[in-house]
């Protein structure tokens, strides 16, 4: 009985030491606690201002089939009977045309952006430079690879 | 109003001018319409590609700088994966 009084002791002991320790550490601007606060912040602070942007870019009925089915589709502006089907959160863009997946493409910013400008920037590059878009980006058959995109 | 985005890693940064108050001469939307034209450039040289996104209208891709945009989009430099 004695026993377990002081174990229990040691563990109250060493809770509240830890506690103090990450208290003080997410005080100090310097602490490695305090950077990982202020990065937590400013991830969802783009995170959030992303999302914003996609509320802006997206006409109602978009904005709900990205989030309801977990993508948006972009009708080519110049190729009949094509859409693009843009992931909502990484990946290949699935190509279709009359309803059958044609090829896959991989195209992604040189530097990392939220999910939802990511999006934003297929859109504004499908509908508004898409033969540059078709150049840049990698052709796959579709179904080889589905695997998310990684960045460099 | 004319607005500049820039996406990054933080989202998009933006600045924003007021289209008469430049025409006005006023220091505060020369200086924004000032710095926003310099950094679409320095974007495009960076490799960005820049579009004009107006309600009621098609996306258009820019090449130049255009005062009277109601909003730019700049997206950084893409990259086949």
């Amino acid at each position: 009985m004695a026993m377990l009084e002081t174990l229990s002791l040691f563990l109250g002991i060493w809770l509240l030491f830890l506690l103090l320790a990450i208290y003080y550490l997410s005080q100090s601007p310097d602490g490695s606690v305090g950077r990982f606060r202020e990065s937590v912040s400013g991830h969802l602070s783009a995170e959030s201002r992303a999302k914003a942007l996609l509320r802006e870019m997206l006409t109602e009925s978009q904005y709900q089939q990205l989030i309801k089915f977990g993508y948006l589709e972009i009708p080519s502006p110049s190729i009949d009977n094509r859409v693009y089907r843009v992931p909502g959160s990484g990946g290949l863009v699935k190509v279709y045309e009359r309803g059958c997946a044609v090829m896959e493409l991989c195209l992604q910013p040189a530097e990392p952006l939220p999910d939802g400008d990511v999006v934003v920037m297929h859109k504004l590059m499908i509908e508004g430079n898409e033969q540059e878009y078709l150049q840049k980006a990698n052709h796959f058959a579709p179904g080889i690879i589905s695997l998310r995109c990684q960045h460099p | 109003m004319g607005m500049l985005r820039i996406m990054s890693r933080r989202g998009d940064d933006r600045i924003t001018w007021d289209v008469q108050k430049v025409e006005a001469h006023d220091p505060e939307a020369v200086a924004a319409i000032e710095e926003a034209e310099r950094i679409f450039e320095k974007s495009r040289r960076e490799g960005a590609t820049a579009f004009k996104v107006e309600a009621g209208s098609t996306v258009k891709r820019i090449d130049e700088f255009d005062r009277t945009a109601e909003q730019i989009v700049i997206v950084p430099r893409v990259v086949g994966g």
